[in-house]
């Protein structure tokens, strides 16, 4: 199976816990998109997330970057156990590269006609998005089978941003979707939905988001496994009454969200794909 | 020369009477102009306001109290130009029930007796056969409906509050007034309309009526609301949007496109009017999404919302964050409610918290100043429905939580 991974940057932790989790399985990609250590889109996208101070000290520390084996703790504690290399963490795409010997390639966007001609060349069988561009026709139609995403809730109920914060405020099951990319946000055929089993306690929104982020590079894993042996297939999203797009969520509706998930007053199914 | 510009003339010839405005003037316009220069519009969503709605709305209630006149009337606006203007009985009619509610929210004495000089001053306004007249105070006499409609929002609320006969007796005559000039298909035209055409935000006018039904036994005043009803409805579109708001010479400025959604929702929230609400819902999601994924919505637009224009109309922002906070009470769809409290940040962050009188705490009628409705002023009505959203919203969210806490 060749497999590309796009990211959203070199230092994001999902795309290097995901490289690691599939060289280990033995899919190692034949190759990395990534955009550089500080791409202005993404420093605006931390400044939202984080607020000022961690957004500048993110900025700072990619500006300034560190030695893989000297940072200790990644900023995700769950993907800890994938990128923990001898004393300290993978924190960057190129060290994992040079680890297990596959190019990483920046780019501005993965949209660009280079970019998608560098996708082109690798010849994918599947582009794995870990973050980035909203993707357009011509990068969706690269792999002979698709763009696979994992998106933070189950769809069709739940697309859109906020998605594990809006699951918890609309009583729908926490949980994730591995899905093939479209046109559409989140509107593409799905593979797997998968309820978060939620055995370990949350305690925060944050907290949350990161396991569900662990819990889908797991998935991920399995999931390329059983698409080369052709035991899983995507089917079409049913349609919904309603539009059922989501928001970037209002900071008092998180602290709703928090609240409920804190009383554990949210729908939590415990238990294996429902697919 | 076109009437546009003879208007800014006239109004600019103010500054000639009272040159100190100059500074202000200036202050304001580079005000704006570094904060459009700086501002990342796709930020918009994200950034927190330091004015908490408590404040924001204290401001708003101060700027009204401000702008009430000598004959109790609300000014229309305050002008960078020419200062306050003469009171205004159209939207003087309804900052009454603005000022009601936040009586009652904060116990606050002073917005009672303002709304209580306020409907006396309009009662004075009432011709003979029971309509009020258009355009500001002194400026027209003829009768107008759509005033007559606002101002009878004011006159059922006040009735409501006080139980004075004088003022159902008004109220009533006003409603009768309107019912008797109504066309068969429900519309309003001839020359009690605005340029004597017919339009879809005079649903305006049958919310009053309806709310005029829910206190006198006749019916007639509900009916011939549903007929109005029934008539605007008509003039939804599949895309949601809406045919008919008909104002020549201008664009369909967000504050029209928001007067009908929100006279159909009202209305139809008292006529217990499902279909309505729906409709209302489809046409308000097409401009929330184009809220939550542009950050902002055009002041003003072509048809089928499209070709929106570069400016913000704060007013009907504020009227739009009304009308979604209402779906949210009907729907329960929370995305309405997330799209309302961002609207209400980003509205808070428009609000000039120091000033001189008729700029702390005013609403612009267009962000940057300059924009297309109503440049360089803090119109009355603006600073009305921003209130009127940070209200809704202190009593949904205290309901939701109350609601969270129960289950």
């Amino acid at each position: 199976m060749r497999i590309v991974v796009l990211c959203p940057s070199l230092y994001s932790e999902t795309s290097c816990a995901l490289a690691i989790r599939l060289a280990k399985l033995g899919y190692i990609p034949v190759g990395a998109l990534a955009f550089p250590a500080l791409h202005p889109a993404t420093l605006l996208r931390k400044l939202g997330q984080w607020g000022m101070r961690d957004a500048a000290s993110y900025a700072l520390a990619k500006l300034l970057p560190r030695k893989s084996n000297q940072r200790t703790v990644p900023r995700n504690p769950y993907l800890e156990p994938l990128l923990r290399s001898g004393s300290g963490v993978f924190h960057n795409l190129r060290d994992i590269g040079a680890a297990y010997g596959f190019p990483i390639v920046t780019c501005r966007n993965h949209n660009a006609a280079t970019s998608v001609a560098q996708m082109r060349k690798w010849l994918p069988d599947l582009i794995i998005f870990t973050g980035g561009n909203i993707l357009r026709k011509q990068v969706l139609e690269v792999p002979r089978l698709g763009v696979l995403n994992v998106h933070l809730a189950l769809l069709p109920e739940i697309r859109g941003m906020s998605s594990p914060e809006w699951s918890l405020l609309n009583n729908v099951p926490v949980g994730i979707t591995l899905h093939y990319m479209d046109a559409g946000i989140d509107t593409g055929p799905v593979l797997q939905r998968f309820p978060f089993p939620g055995t370990a306690p949350c305690e925060s929104l944050e907290d949350l988001r990161n396991q569900l982020i662990a819990f889908g590079i797991d998935k991920v894993g399995e999931a390329v496994h059983a698409l080369e042996h052709d035991a899983i297939a995507a089917s079409p999203q049913s349609a919904l009454d309603q539009d059922n797009q989501f928001f970037v969520m209002h900071e008092w509706l998180r602290e709703r969200a928090t609240e409920r998930l804190k009383n554990r007053r949210f729908t939590v199914v415990s238990g294996r794909s429902d697919e | 020369m076109t009437s546009r510009m003879v208007n800014a003339l006239a109004e600019a010839t103010g500054l000639l009477h009272a040159p100190q405005r100059v500074v202000r003037l200036v202050e304001r316009l580079a005000h704006d102009q570094m904060r459009v220069a700086f501002e990342q519009r796709h930020l918009h969503s994200y950034v927190t306001s330091t004015t908490s709605s408590r404040d924001a709305l204290g401001l708003l209630i101060q700027w009204i109290l401000d702008a009430q006149r000598a004959d109790g009337g609300i000014a229309a606006y305050y002008s960078l130009l020419k200062g306050y203007l003469a009171s205004y009985p159209e939207v003087t009619g309804y900052i009454v029930p603005t000022l009601y509610d936040f009586a009652h929210l904060a116990e606050d004495a002073t917005a009672r007796l303002a709304a209580e000089r306020a409907t006396c001053w309009l009662l004075s306004l009432q011709t003979e056969v029971g309509a009020f007249p258009g355009g500001l105070h002194g400026s027209n006499t003829a009768p107008s409906v759509f005033n007559t409609g606002q101002v009878l929002q004011g006159l059922v609320r006040a009735w409501s509050e006080t139980g004075h006969s004088d003022i159902r007796d008004a109220a009533v005559a006003a409603g009768d007034w309107l019912v008797s000039i109504q066309q068969a298909d429900g519309a309003w035209s001839g020359p009690a309309t605005y340029q004597a055409a017919t339009h879809t935000y005079y649903s305006m006018v049958s919310w009053a009526l309806a709310e005029l039904s829910e206190h006198e036994p006749n019916d007639r005043y509900g009916l011939a609301a549903e007929k109005n009803l029934d008539w605007v409805l008509s003039h939804f579109q599949e895309n949601g949007w809406i045919e008919g708001i008909n104002l020549q010479g201008h664009p369909n400025y967000l504050h029209f496109v928001a007067y009908v959604l929100q006279g159909v929702l009202e209305c139809a929230i008292l006529r217990r009017r499902s279909d309505a609400v729906k409709l209302v819902a489809r046409s308000a999601w097409q401009l929330l999404r184009k809220f939550e994924t542009t950050k902002q919505l055009p002041g003003a637009f072509g048809t089928d919302f499209k070709n929106g224009q570069d400016f913000m109309c704060l007013t009907g922002n504020a009227q739009m964050s009304c009308v979604w906070l209402r779906l949210f009470e009907q729907t329960q769809d929370l995305r309405y409610l997330n799209a309302a409290l961002k609207m209400n940040v980003l509205l808070k962050q428009l609000l000039p918290r120091r000033g001189p009188r008729g700029v702390a705490g005013g609403v612009s009628g267009s962000y940057p100043l300059w924009g297309r409705y109503q440049p360089l002023r803090y119109i009355s009505w603006g600073c009305k429905f921003f209130a009127d959203a940070l209200m809704l919203e202190a009593r949904l969210t205290r309901s939701f939580e109350a609601a969270a806490c129960a289950s």
